[in-house]
């Protein structure tokens, strides 16, 4: 049973709520990633800090196996280049895709539904020439390939979801952390928006639970969260290198709810210093039991590398 | 000699569909060389700018090259170069082939002054203030017909061909043909399926062109065409490459005439037309007895070329005359049109108009398909130039390709930075219909894709209490007029698809003195 056909089956039991114990997929949506260890690391060089944070929850060994597809998320939805921290740092992408290939995997896809011309996201963000020098193929997303998919959520039953990502062995989620004129902050859960296709737009009008109902379907296996250049205002596109501030730092963790508990705080610019469970998703997500909110509560690394 | 012609056709036919293929963003700013290129080498397009504008560009010196060419040796820009005579050739081979001697004087034989009249007619008509030239001109023709109507049918068949085999999902075939498919997308095809507003009657039109040869081979070569009765006029006197028929040779068999290519008469003898002959140098190639010769000489060696009547003249000049004001009477003079949102760069409506050649480059180029041939908008004048259509394809903010195709600067060269500062409209938001202001249910999907650095568009914000008693904070959007720049990606995105609930009109367009919101 490939990932694919498996979340198929999975999707209608997910829509009763009931999360079966299912061996064989890493998945941060059980009890035990409270446990989770959580990894950030700040330093000037962001690929050293992406090899690191990983190093730091388990190394990519624990998450991808050899001949495992693996399909990496990063935000590539503006025109925008990387100063403007848009865009995932795409240092931090490529990194992520040589540590899925060191693993072992058989192959590695970057791709996102990009809101601007695909074209242009994919070459100004710089992530299509890292990604595709780091070993990667960087599809662009074709109509053809969003097929409608049972998702099983409070918000989102049903929707057109990318195949690649469907069909993928892995996820690994690689959102920046940015300001968002809505919910305040973007992070880890609303960049799964990126693998939906249709009139995901309107998945605006409940954006909380949408994004955790899209998180509770895809189950990335490890989220790596970007906070190289973050965006604290004019999200999530910004356009300046105003709105732009650099922090060097890089979290990973198989728990999405803390990374983007974690996140929320280092955004706090972006939303007037609300604490983590002000935020509508991380709340409805923990309540939903796919992590916790409490980062510093499991097995927490902070760490410096020097230059 | 037939040979060389015939790779030249193909040869130029073959870089002409290379560049409009590569008239498409191909991942970087600049376009390097678009399809303009055969533009800048037509003295039509030159000279009815030239003639409805008052103003020159550096690139008409390109068409110097074919009036020099035209001069010394006739139409061979028409037998040789031209990928829509090309098409003709092809496509009157048939007809051709199947004509028997006699045949060869056809009836359309009285067509031939018709170009002459057409060209007198837009050259009169430019010369009072409306530039017409490129609803006809062959090269403007052929653009606007393929990217505006072959390319999306094109692009349609392929692609269907592709998305049945790929969502049948047959094991080896389907991944396979995938793989095809994939490497073809963005590089013979477009980057996504193109759709254009009226593709189907400007494809029909084009088709109807190439069609006409099935009356007699090059049709609209031979008797439509205004820059075949340029470049004839033009070349009509040339000395160096004259067909001279030897009637002590002549048997007869009239062969030249059949495989004449613009009924220019070799046969018989001393009737050839220089104005008429495309250069295809078929009837020395045909004839039998070598009596057919082509070779420099300042000798007459024809007198076939029609005579054209001052009565016709008289007739297309007057007629332009009339169709000039006639142009300018309407709705779209009276006052500025909401819908008419030109794209960043155009110039101001009226000169815009007069230099605009209805190409459809731009329309081919645009990365989200949101430029639209025009119906009505800009009146009869202004039919088929291009319109921002935002529900369609928005203007993406850093993009300035259709500024780096034009081919007469109707739509001025403009830098990223200059753009960043043109506005084209002004995006109104209606109440009644978005979400957050009608029915207390956030949204803003506007305001996360306005991509103003800064944002076009801000909040009014209300706690409001939601159905299980939480409170929330309701954002109803509100548009600054003073940094909209009206590219309509919020009008594209608002989720009310189908009349938005954000959209965009014309107003505030920089270019226009007029059509403004406030003092
Ligand atoms: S209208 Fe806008 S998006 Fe389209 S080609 Fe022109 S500048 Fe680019
Ligand atoms: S996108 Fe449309 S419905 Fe949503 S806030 Fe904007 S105008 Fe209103
Ligand atoms: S048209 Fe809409 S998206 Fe574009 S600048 Fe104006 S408000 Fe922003």
């Amino acid at each position: 049973m490939n990932r694919r056909d498996f979340l198929r089956t999975v999707a209608g039991g997910a829509a009763a709520g009931a999360f079966l114990p299912l061996d064989g997929f890493a998945s941060p949506l059980f009890p035990e990633a409270a446990a989770a260890p959580f990894a950030v690391v700040t330093g000037p060089d962001p690929a050293a800090l992406v090899r690191r944070a990983v190093e730091l929850v388990g190394g990519m060994d624990s998450f991808v196996s050899s001949g495992d597809v693996v399909f990496v998320k990063p935000n590539i939805s503006w025109d925008r280049p990387p100063a403007q921290g848009a865009t995932t740092n795409p240092l931090v992408v490529e990194t992520v895709v040589r540590l899925a290939l060191e693993a072992g995997a058989k192959r590695v896809v970057v791709a996102d539904n990009t809101c601007n011309d695909a074209r242009r996201c994919y070459a100004h963000s710089g992530i299509k020439e890292a990604a595709e020098a780091a070993g990667a193929k960087t599809p662009f997303m074709e109509a053809r390939k969003f097929v409608k998919t049972q998702i099983g959520g409070k918000a989102v039953r049903e929707w057109e979801v990318y195949r690649d990502a469907l069909d993928a062995d892995r996820i690994i989620n690689v959102p920046v952390a940015k300001h968002h004129g809505l919910s305040g902050v973007t992070l880890s859960m609303k960049n799964l928006m990126g693998l939906v296709g249709g009139a995901r737009n309107r998945m605006h009008q409940k954006l909380d639970t949408s994004i955790v109902d899209l998180c509770a379907f895809f189950r990335p296996t490890l989220t790596i969260l970007d906070a190289v250049r973050i965006l604290t205002a004019h999200g999530p596109q910004g356009g300046t290198l105003k709105d732009a501030r650099t922090l060097d730092t890089v979290a990973a963790c198989i728990d999405p709810v803390k990374i983007d508990a974690w996140g929320t705080t280092i955004l706090a610019e972006a939303h007037d210093g609300r604490a983590p469970e002000e935020f509508a998703f991380i709340r409805e997500a923990e309540e939903r039991g796919l992590g916790t909110s409490d980062f510093r509560g499991g097995e927490f690394h902070e760490e410096t590398l020097a230059g | 000699m037939k040979n060389a012609r015939r790779l030249s056709q193909i040869l130029f036919l073959a870089l002409f569909l290379f560049l409009f293929i590569q008239t498409e963003y191909k991942g970087s700013n600049e376009l390097g060389l678009p399809v303009r290129f055969f533009l800048d080498f037509d003295p039509l397009i030159a000279l009815s700018v030239l003639l409805a504008t008052h103003a020159a560009r550096a690139l008409f010196l390109f068409s110097i090259v074919t009036v020099v060419v035209s001069v010394l040796f006739g139409r061979v820009f028409c037998g040789w170069v031209c990928p829509l005579g090309t098409l003709n050739t092809f496509a009157g081979w048939f007809k051709m082939r199947s004509m028997k001697p006699g045949e060869d004087d056809t009836v359309f034989r009285r067509w031939r002054p018709v170009k002459y009249y057409v060209l007198f007619f837009l050259l009169v008509a430019a010369a009072f203030g409306w530039n017409a030239a490129g609803f006809v001109d062959p090269i403007s023709m052929t653009i606007r017909s393929l990217a505006v109507g072959w390319n999306p049918a094109v692009n349609k068949i392929v692609r269907s061909f592709f998305e049945f085999t790929y969502a049948a999902d047959l094991p080896w075939v389907s991944p396979g043909l995938d793989a095809v498919y994939s490497a073809m997308i963005g590089t013979a095809l477009a980057f996504e399926q193109p759709v254009f507003r009226q593709s189907i009657l400007i494809g029909l039109l084009f088709a109807g062109v190439i069609g006409l040869n099935a009356l007699a081979p090059r049709f609209w070569c031979r008797y439509l065409c205004p820059l075949g009765a340029l470049l004839g006029l033009l070349g009509w006197k040339q000395a160096l490459a004259r067909v001279d028929v030897d009637g002590g040779k002549c048997v007869s068999c009239r062969r030249c005439n059949l495989s004449c290519q613009g009924d220019a008469t070799p046969f018989p003898a001393g009737r050839w037309a220089s104005r008429e002959c495309l250069a295809c140098w078929n009837c020395a190639d045909v004839c039998p007895v070598q009596a057919v010769s082509i070779h420099p000489t300042t000798r007459a060696t024809g007198d076939g070329n029609v005579d054209l009547t001052r009565r016709w003249l008289l007739a297309s000049g007057l007629g332009a005359l009339v169709a000039v004001p006639a142009m300018s009477v309407g709705a779209h003079r009276t006052r500025p049109n909401p819908e008419l949102i030109r794209p960043p760069g155009a110039l101001p409506e009226q000169a815009f108009v007069r230099t605009c050649v209805k190409c459809g480059e731009c329309m081919k180029v645009c990365l989200t398909n949101g430029l639209q041939p025009t119906l009505g908008q800009a009146g009869l004048e202004g039919l088929w130039t291009p319109l921002l259509v935002p529900r369609l394809g928005y203007c993406e903010y850093n993009c300035n390709l259709c500024s780096q195709v034009c081919p007469t600067g109707a739509i001025r060269a403009i830098d990223l930075k200059e753009k960043h500062r043109i506005r084209i409209g002004l995006a109104t938001i209606d109440r009644d219909r978005c979400i957050p202001w009608a029915l207390g249910v956030n949204c803003i999907v506007c305001e996360e894709h306005c991509p103003v650095p800064g944002k076009a568009i801000r909040f009014e914000e209300e706690e409001r209490e939601n159905r299980r008693g939480e409170t929330f904070t309701l954002k109803r959007p509100v548009v600054n007029p003073r940094l909209c720049v009206g590219c309509g990606i919020c009008e594209n995105k608002c989720p009310v698809v189908d009349l938005p609930a954000i959209r965009v009109s014309s107003i505030n367009e920089t270019r226009s003195e007029e059509n403004r919101l406030v003092l």
